[in-house]
Parts: structure tokens; C-alpha cells; sequence
């Protein structure tokens, strides 16, 4: 279970680099596509069908950060129930407050653009918090064999 | 104390089932069945009366046109799902009537009854079509599932409504209306008074991005039409796209005749302004030629209608837009909102959940999600009023079939233009609308947003009259999804 629950937070930290790399794929495809003479507009970002490939990058970001990463998010307490990793529970948590609150700035920015700003930097906090829970759960936790517990 | 092994690993187990189990249960309370009637899903709201004791129910279907009349204008329209090659050369996955996309306009002089036979030659899923902002009778609206169930391939339907309003409407399939829609199973239909419009040219300016490109009538980013220095020109916008479009004329001054398929009252000249059309919205601008003898009518800064000869400039859209709350003056209204006789609440959120068992972050309608909306029942003959609040981060184009509604107030500012009729209307984010209509036409009616992706993701409610029912399910046999 800890092997599993370290691999499950790297791969949770490896998720919010890939949220970066497809927003940075799909605004490039959207500038070259600007350059091109193409025309944004609110009728071009409400169609489900966005005239240039790279927008395929908004999409990703969207599905993999509503729902595959919540998902991992959650399976990692889960397993955190059981990988016996000193702190693990708390740091599966708090990976899955950061999560529930970057899906909340995501979807704010489209109020005010303050909560994009945040949701790039909460994307740090992801990473962080991911990372360290895979770090720490390199070793096993020090844990007396029942029986000799002191008493 | 500490716990033995197999006490934490009951402890564990506790844990995860303690986050799995509610998970698991919104999970299976959102799955709906494969068929259901809309006649029982959601929340039944009386508008503050009492369940109305008409137990008598009409059949929606049963709600149509006169059968004893000869039609005035009659055609047939064949829908096929095929490759679609536009004029410029460009193709792409979609939908025609009559082999081609936008299909043909339809034009019928007021009071006439129009005739129109849907033919499926080959599109999967079935095919309707739905008489955007004509107020037809309740088996006439084309809402699958709702007023009929979908027109397989090879089979037919006849729609037959008199055209009793004058003015820009269009028609489109409300069957998976966000795919066949976008893939351009549409057309323009215009009713114009007995007496004429008044103008000398009256063209149409029918926008429609396919592929992601706009197009302007079917030809990729301008039309043309023709007309002469000291002639009055009406230009009928049809926004047949997903998101508001910003329209402003270049070349001459110009007034907003029409919104919605209805006449303003007394609209001044607007110089330096442009006009938003809401999705699915229309608007009429009427201008004169100006000696130039061009003009430029942009549709959002991708496409235009050139009028005239000559070329004239494109701006940039300006950043003033025009406010319909005070544009105008003032006119009866025929009816009194002030003496409502049921009054609802249509308040749009946004939260997190699953929608027939998909997890995402879905559209909510007063705080519940799909299926669980709202019926607004009303009585024939009610005085409604709505209030529309928008607090879910996106605009949302709302659309009320079988009836115009008037607008008077947004955000608690009181309309003071003409009477602002609608039937698409913009609503931002953080913004409300108090708006009235008279139930005057009996049916089961969608309310939804035409934003036709967000109706698909469940923001849709509807209206019902008391003593009608529907025979028609959503799923079942037809497969009927009219978002």
C-alpha cells in the first residue's frame, strides 16, 4: 500500500505539470491561430467545435483537472487508510483540500480574472503538497510490532 | 491504549467506506431511467397557488393547427447528416435541408398557415425542428421528447402553424440540438406584415460558425446583398451560434426595428453603438443608403453583411453597447404585470456533482441539478411573472418556447424604453431579470438555456399547463434527447 500510495502522489504531481503543458500547448495553438487572422469570440468559445487543434489542450485541462485529478486525489485517501505512512492521511487530505479549492479558482477565473491568478499559484501548492507526500512516504513508519508496544 | 492490527485495519476500512459511501450514493441518485415523461420529473412549482384539480389532460399532440385550412405556404424539408460543402469550397462534417446548410428560408406573410413536411433521409439520431420564437401551437414546437418524439430516418412529420407574428425567426432541429445545431441542421423564416416592412431591401444576415468559422447566409465570412443610395434597408440578424454576438453598422447610422421576431416602439437613431444579439436571439436594423452607397453590417468582428456597392472599412466593435432597458419609448403592454397571478423563480448556480452519473461540475436551477428542475405549472389565461438570477459564473441565453416575455427590470432597474419583448435573453453572470408573459398558449413548454452544451448539461426547466399532458417520454423507444 505505501509503494502504492507514493506512486498515486507522484503521478498526482506529475498531473498539475501536465495541467500546465496543456494550457501552454492550447494558448500557443490560440496565438498562432490569432496570428493567422482567426476571431475569438464568445460564440467561438461557447462552440463545442474551436477551430484550431491545440484547443484539444483547454479540453484536457478541464477533464483532467475536474475529474481525473479529484479522482486521484480521492483514491489517495483511500489509500492512505491503509498505507501505515506517518502523516499520510494528513497530507492525502490536505492534497485533497488544494484540489477541491484549485477546481473552485479554476472556474471563479471565468468571474474575475484574480482567481486565475491564484489558481496558478495554488497549482504549486498541489505539486507541493503531492510531492512531499510521495517523498515522505519513502520510508516505512516506525512503528513498534504489536505485542511490544510498550504499555 | 493501542489499537491491535486488525482493530486499524477495521478502523481503515471504516475510513474508506465513510468517503466511498456518500460518493457512491449521489453517484446512483443521479442516474436516471433510460425513459421517463417530463410531465414527472423535477419539481412541480404552482407559482405560489394551489395544484390546480383539472383532472382532464389534453395530449400536447392534440394541440394544433386549424386541420380544416388549406396551407398558404407549404414545402418540404429533407434532413440528411452528410459531408457539407459551403460556397467558399470549405467542407466538414454536418447537416443539410434540402441538401444544403443553412437550409431554405421561409418567408410567409402574416396570418398565412405554413405547411412544412420533415423528411429523415439519414440522419441517426432523428431529427425535429423547432420554430424558434414563433408562438406555435403546443403539438407544433418540435421539442423531442416533450411535443413529439423524433423523426427517424425514412420517417416524416408535418408541422402546421398560422403566422400570426410578423418578423425574424428561424428554425432548427431540437433533437441532441447541441450537435445538430452546431452541425448546422438549420434555416432562417421570416413573416412579414400584410401591408409590407416598408423597406426596400430586406436582406438576412443568418450567422452561423461552422467548423469554428463564422459564415454569414452559408458563405464563409461575408454576404452581399445589393441596394441603392437613398434606400431603406432592413437587415434581419438571426444569431443561430452558442455565445452573444455584438453587431454594429459601419457606413450609416442605423435604428434597432425588432427584437426577437417583435417591433420596438419609437427606436431612435443609434450612431457609435453596437447591439448585442443573444444566442439564438434576433435582431432588425433598419438604416438608409447613404450616398457612399455602402455599408457594412458586422456580425461580431469575423463576418459582415456588405450592403450596397463598394467596400467601406471594418472597426473595431465599438466599446458602447446599446441598453434595450431605455431604448425606445414606451407603449401599453396589453396586460398588467403588476396584478401577476403566479409568480416563479428561475435562480441559475453551478455546483459540483453528477449528472446521470457523470462527475463534472454541473448547472443548477433554484440549487437543484437535472433531472431535479423545475416545472413552472401556470393556468390559461395567467398573468406570470419570473425572476431570472444568474449566480453560476457564465452567461446564460435564456429561452422560453411558445411565448414572448416582456422584460421589465434588470437588477432592480425598471425598463423605461419600449417594450422589450424576448424570447432569447442574455443573462450575465450576477445579473437578474424580472420578466412577464401572459400564458396564453396551452402545452408543455421548454425554459432552457440556448447555450445548447449547458441545456445538454441540464439547465433547462419547463412549463406546463394545468389539463395538458404528454404521451411522449425522453429516451424510450425514439430516443429522445431534445437537448
Amino acid at each position: 500500500m505505501r509503494v502504492v500510495y507514493r506512486i498515486l502522489a507522484y503521478v498526482i504531481a506529475a498531473e498539475v505539470a501536465l495541467q500546465a503543458a496543456f494550457m501552454a500547448y492550447a494558448i500557443a495553438g490560440l496565438y498562432i491561430w490569432v496570428q493567422d487572422g482567426g476571431v475569438l469570440d464568445s460564440a467561438v468559445m461557447e462552440s463545442e467545435d474551436i477551430p484550431f487543434d491545440e484547443s484539444v489542450g483547454f479540453m484536457l485541462h478541464g477533464i483532467n483537472g475536474m475529474m481525473v485529478v479529484p479522482f486521484l486525489a480521492l483514491v489517495l485517501l483511500i489509500i492512505s487508510f491503509f498505507a501505515k505512512i506517518k502523516g499520510g492521511i494528513r497530507f492525502a487530505v490536505i492534497l485533497l483540500l488544494w484540489v477541491a479549492l484549485q477546481i473552485f479558482l479554476g472556474l471563479f477565473g471565468h468571474e474575475a480574472a484574480i482567481f486565475g491568478l491564484l489558481h496558478g499559484l495554488v497549482a504549486f501548492a498541489v505539486y507541493g503538497t503531492a510531492f512531499m507526500a510521495g517523498f515522505r512516504a519513502k520510508k516505512p513508519a516506525t512503528e513498534p510490532a504489536v505485542g511490544n508496544a510498550p504499555q | 491504549m493501542r489499537l491491535s492490527r486488525r482493530a486499524k485495519t477495521l478502523v481503515a476500512v471504516a475510513a474508506a467506506v465513510a468517503v466511498i459511501a456518500p460518493v457512491a450514493w449521489f453517484w446512483q441518485a443521479s442516474l436516471v431511467p433510460d425513459a421517463y415523461s417530463v410531465a414527472d420529473m423535477g419539481r412541480h412549482d404552482h407559482g405560489g397557488h394551489a395544484p390546480g384539480g383539472d383532472a382532464s389532460t389534453v395530449p400536447v399532440d392534440e394541440l394544433t393547427a386549424p386541420d380544416d385550412r388549406e396551407a398558404d405556404v407549404r414545402l418540404t424539408l429533407t434532413a440528411a447528416q452528410e459531408r457539407v460543402t459551403l460556397a467558399s469550397g470549405r467542407d466538414f462534417d454536418g447537416y443539410t435541408l434540402n441538401g444544403s446548410s443553412p437550409g431554405p428560408e421561409i418567408r410567409a406573410v402574416q396570418g398565412q398557415l405554413v405547411e412544412v413536411v420533415l423528411e429523415n433521409a439519414s440522419v441517426p439520431d432523428g431529427v425535429t425542428l423547432h420554430w424558434h420564437g414563433v408562438d406555435v401551437p403546443g403539438a407544433m414546437d418540435g421539442a423531442a421528447g416533450v411535443t413529439q418524439d423524433a423523426v427517424g430516418v425514412g420517417e416524416s412529420f408535418t408541422y402546421r402553424f398560422v403566422a400570426d407574428q410578423a418578423g425574424t425567426f428561424w428554425y432548427h432541429s431540437h433533437q441532441v440540438s447541441h450537435e445538430q445545431v452546431l452541425g448546422g441542421l438549420l434555416g432562417p423564416l421570416v413573416i412579414t406584415p400584410a401591408a409590407g416592412t416598408g423597406a426596400d431591401v430586406d436582406a438576412l444576415a443568418l450567422a452561423h460558425l461552422y467548423g469554428g468559422r463564422r459564415t454569414v447566409n452559408g458563405r464563409d465570412g461575408e454576404d452581399r446583398v445589393a441596394a441603392e443610395a437613398g434606400d431603406t434597408v432592413r437587415v434581419r440578424v438571426v444569431n443561430t451560434d452558442f455565445g452573444v454576438m455584438p453587431v454594429w453598422v459601419d457606413g450609416a447610422p442605423f435604428r434597432l426595428a425588432a427584437v426577437d421576431g417583435t417591433d420596438l416602439h419609437g427606436p431612435p437613431e443609434i450612431e457609435g453603438k453596437g447591439v448585442e444579439v443573444a444566442a439564438g436571439g434576433r435582431g432588425d436594423l433598419v438604416f438608409v443608403m447613404p450616398e457612399s452607397g455602402a455599408v457594412r453590417v458586422n456580425l461580431s468582428a469575423s463576418a459582415a453583411l456588405l450592403v450596397g456597392e463598394g467596400s467601406v472599412e471594418a472597426s473595431a466593435p465599438p466599446d458602447d453597447v446599446l441598453d434595450l432597458l431605455h431604448y425606445g419609448s414606451p407603449a401599453p403592454l396589453g396586460f398588467d404585470p403588476a396584478s401577476a397571478d403566479r409568480e416563479f423563480a428561475f435562480g441559475i448556480g453551478r455546483r459540483p456533482g453528477f449528472l446521470d452519473g457523470k462527475p463534472g461540475f454541473w448547472w443548477t436551477v433554484n440549487g437543484a441539478m437535472a433531472p431535479e428542475v423545475p416545472m413552472f405549472t401556470v393556468a390559461y389565461g395567467d398573468v406570470v411573472r419570473m425572476r431570472i438570477t444568474n449566480d453560476s459564473g457564465e452567461a446564460h441565453p435564456m429561452h422560453l418556447h411558445g411565448h414572448h416575455a416582456v422584460v421589465l427590470a434588470r437588477d432592480g432597474v425598471a425598463a423605461t424604453g419600449s417594450p422589450w419583448w424576448v424570447d432569447s435573453l442574455e443573462v450575465r453572470d450576477g445579473e437578474t431579470f424580472e420578466i412577464a408573459f401572459v400564458a396564453d398558449n396551452p402545452g408543455i413548454w421548454m425554459d432552457h438555456c440556448h447555450n445548447l452544451p449547458h441545456a445538454a448539461e441540464g439547465l433547462v426547466a419547463h412549463l406546463n399547463y394545468e389539463g395538458v399532458g404528454t404521451p411522449f417520454l425522453i429516451g424510450g423507444p425514439h430516443g429522445n434527447h431534445p437537448e
